[in-house]
């Protein structure tokens, strides 16, 4: 069933179950993101993310490099 | 060869995950003794590109003939790490030298961070398309 086709439907509803299908949509899209974090999984993050010394040192070989090539 | 931007997919990770799981892996070749086809992690938090050990050993490295150590972080942070360059192509672009953090364990994906992947590559991330591009630096 499509959207469009909804929506009449929806429009003759009242003002009360109106607001409860608000209340249905948005516990049904807080449902769907939470299903992308699951609780009790484990996410591993690899990233070096302040390993400045390393990137440094890794800049100077590069140099070193081009100056050999 | 090509210098306009290329787009890649979004890769699952863990399929059991699905799109939790998805991320910029890129296709690539690194190049040292020997020539090997991999994927790495398109990494913006990364600060350095990081080669596992089993990698660094196939492309013919050996670890006591690197001599400059380096110090990683966040949960790599007990690993020790050595510098190594390397040549690498990415889709049909021109090679470009890459220097990685080879580090002495395999419990890490191929990481493309700050230096020098990002010096080397411009990249935009469309996550909610699922795919990133990738173009040499203008």
């Amino acid at each position: 069933m499509s959207l469009t086709e909804v929506l009449p439907e929806v429009q003759s509803l009242s003002r009360l179950e109106k607001i409860r299908l608000i209340q249905f949509l948005a516990h049904e899209l807080e449902r769907d993101d939470g299903d992308l974090i699951e609780p009790g999984r484990t996410y591993p993050i690899s990233s070096p993310d302040r390993a400045f010394t390393a990137a440094a040192a890794l800049l100077q070989a590069l140099e070193e490099d081009k100056g050999q090539s | 060869m090509s210098t306009a931007p290329q787009q890649f997919p979004y890769v699952a990770r863990d399929p059991s995950l699905g799109n939790a799981s998805l991320a910029p892996l890129l296709p690539l070749t690194l190049f040292g003794s020997h020539s090997i086809a991999t994927s790495g992690l398109v990494d913006s938090g990364a600060a350095i590109n990081v080669l596992p050990y089993a990698l660094g050993v196939q492309l013919g490295f050996a670890w006591d003939q690197q001599t400059r150590v380096v110090e990683l972080s966040g949960s790599l942070a007990s690993v020790e790490a050595r510098v190594v360059v390397l040549s690498a192509v990415v889709g049909s672009f021109p090679p470009v030298r890459l220097a990685f953090g080879w580090a002495q364990t395999d419990a890490v994906s191929v990481i493309l961070g700050q230096v020098n992947f990002f010096l080397e590559f411009d990249i935009c991330f469309f996550r909610a398309r699922g795919l990133f591009e990738v173009r040499p630096k203008q």
